[in-house]
């Protein structure tokens, strides 16, 4: 069984760390990461995802695309934690010559990632096309976000995926309900989300994406899976999650907390004095 | 030549189950064998090409051989973006097979004509630019392409050309002077190659001696044989079926510039318009001066008018 406490303090000091690195740098998507840390804790955590720190070429691990790439900076102290590289690289975040950046191209650990958005389902899907070929036992798991639905490519994809029948994808789509301006239901209407993927050919879950009940819940039995379909979960957040100034508006998506507001997120986050 | 090049990558595959071919749903004769004898290996991916080129990266990133095969209005433009992030940005080693340079589909309308392709590719980092000029080099560039993977974008045009190269030439030099001359050298690429022959034909019938250059590999350019290819004329004439801005013209223009050589130079290729209307393709070719006539014109007139050379009575 996972500990879910022990999942909560690891989410609670990651967003602690997102906060730190971005304000120190001046630079990062800090709402984007927030909103799907549970989710990325439950994947790296939570024995969802198969990989190897000491082997990131393993040949069976899983393949983990994210492609909402803004949203990377809650994976650095998660793969640092978990060794795949030093956490003293933390404090480096997008200083001259450091390892990570506000994406991160060549970290370890990171299967693939860009800030520019719309190109991770269908990767996603050729790496999992391949496996099948190849008769490899691994799942491709890839994180988009919700604005990214806009992307055309991101239905060329869906219809792909969709028609093959790849089984061994799963996509999660962190539909914290804002994209960069507003919220994406004022700005162009992404609902009935779940039925559009449907009528693509895919399973489609809902779930509370700060929930570890539903998050597990969607991955239960993940590896034998009867259906043919590829699988979307589309995981209800909130944008910023833990910072409540951030939580609130709309237009949080490059929004970095200084001065006051600073202290004040540090405060709904419990940072260490 | 995409016949010749389609023909060669069947041979390949049949070989090596690791390649595969994507398409945009754009077929040829040659195709329709890989389909039906290589359907594993042959992948439909509808008429998207965003997805096609994010597809072919993931199978490239899963140790896959990956061609990907369409119409060149499409590939690159409906796409380019991703084939920054994957080619340049990554060096995701995909070959892209573009069919149909210049007014090859020169009945289809300007939707279809592809003046910009080696403007555009020639400005993306880390990628190999070919412009295939004959249908003995089109199937070399199959296996020079499966031999030396790195992130290429392939140049072909539509109609069918006949060797003109040993069968085993090598191709890696990316500039092959087909006719010397200390004259005049005219350096062309694709199509306009054969186009370049026949002026060089024509030019010859009125006294003048024109050399003719294939340059099939743009980028990267090889600098210091085209200087000694260049070096050794008075003077220089580039064409092109591509847009003048930015194409071979204004490349070679530039690299001479940079490297402080001044030389009489003339660019001949398409200016900066689309064209609407309807013919044949040296019809088309005589809207932008690119016909045999035309091209033998603008050269002739250029040299009197430079008192570039002694010509006879």
């Amino acid at each position: 069984m996972v500990d879910k406490v022990k999942l909560a303090e690891k989410a609670l000091w990651i967003r602690q760390q997102v906060l730190e690195m971005c304000a120190r740098a001046g630079e990062g998507r800090i709402s984007s990461s927030l909103s799907w840390t549970e989710i990325a804790v439950a994947l790296y955590y939570g024995r969802i995802l198969k990989f190897d720190p000491s082997n990131t070429a393993w040949g069976e691990r899983d393949r983990f695309v994210l492609s909402k790439g803004w949203g990377v900076i809650c994976l650095y102290p998660i793969f640092a934690d978990l060794g795949f590289f030093p956490k003293e690289e933390l404090d480096k975040y997008c200083t001259p010559g450091s390892l990570l950046g506000a994406y991160g191209d060549s970290v370890p650990g990171i299967e693939i990632v860009w800030a520019s958005i719309g190109h991770g389902l269908g990767v996603a899907a050729g790496l999992a096309l391949a496996a099948r070929m190849d008769k490899i036992d691994c799942l491709t798991i890839t994180v988009l976000g919700d604005g990214e639905c806009y992307e055309g490519s991101v239905w060329e994809s869906a219809m792909f995926a969709g028609h093959h029948e790849l089984n061994n994808l799963i996509a999660i789509v962190d539909r914290n309900r804002r994209c960069t301006i507003d919220y994406t239901e004022n700005c162009l209407r992404l609902d009935p989300l779940d039925e559009k993927f449907m009528a693509f050919g895919w399973d489609v879950v809902c779930i509370d994406g700060h929930s570890y009940d539903e998050i597990f819940g969607a991955f239960k039995n993940i590896r034998s899976r009867r259906s043919r379909k590829p699988l979307m979960i589309i995981a209800d957040t909130v944008k910023g999650k833990g910072i409540s100034q951030l939580e609130q508006n709309p237009m949080a998506h490059v929004i970095i907390p200084a001065g006051a507001e600073l202290e004040q997120a540090r405060k709904d986050l419990k940072c260490p004095r | 030549m995409r016949d010749a090049f389609l023909d060669r990558i069947y041979e390949i595959a049949k070989e090596d189950q690791q390649v595969i071919l994507v398409s945009n749903d754009f077929g040829a004769p040659a195709l329709d064998k890989f389909r039906v004898d290589l359907a594993s290996q042959f992948i439909h991916s509808g008429i998207a090409e965003q997805d096609m080129v994010n597809v072919a990266a993931g199978l490239e990133l899963a140790g896959k051989i990956v061609y990907m095969y369409a119409m060149a209005p499409f590939l690159p433009m409906r796409c380019l973006e991703q084939m920054k992030v994957h080619m340049c940005l990554r060096n995701v080693a995909i070959t892209a097979v573009s069919v149909g340079a210049g007014f090859s589909y020169e009945l289809s309308g300007p939707t279809h004509h592809t003046p910009e392709d080696i403007s555009i590719m020639n400005a993306m980092p880390g990628l190999t630019l070919l412009s295939c000029s004959d249908s003995g080099m089109a199937a070399a560039f199959a296996d020079l392409t499966y031999n030396n993977r790195v992130s290429t974008y392939i140049r072909f045009d539509r109609e069918a050309v006949d060797p003109r190269y040993e069968s085993i030439y090598d191709y890696s030099d990316g500039i092959a002077v087909l006719k010397p001359s200390k004259d005049i050298m005219i350096i062309a690429t694709g199509i306009m190659v054969g186009q370049a022959l026949k002026v060089a034909d024509e030019l010859a019938k009125q006294g003048i001696n024109a050399g003719v250059t294939d340059l099939y590999r743009i980028k990267p350019l090889n600098e210091e044989l085209l200087l000694t290819t260049i070096g050794q004329a008075k003077c220089v004439v580039t064409i092109e079926e591509n847009f003048l801005n930015g194409g071979i013209g204004s490349i070679i223009a530039s690299f001479l510039l940079d490297r402080g050589i001044r030389m009489p130079f003339k660019r001949l290729g398409i200016p900066d318009k689309y064209y609407h209307e309807w013919g044949t393709r040296e019809f088309m070719r005589s809207l932008c001066g690119l016909d045999i006539k035309n091209i033998n014109i603008s050269i002739y007139e250029w040299l009197k008018n430079a008192r570039l050379l002694q010509f006879e009575a």
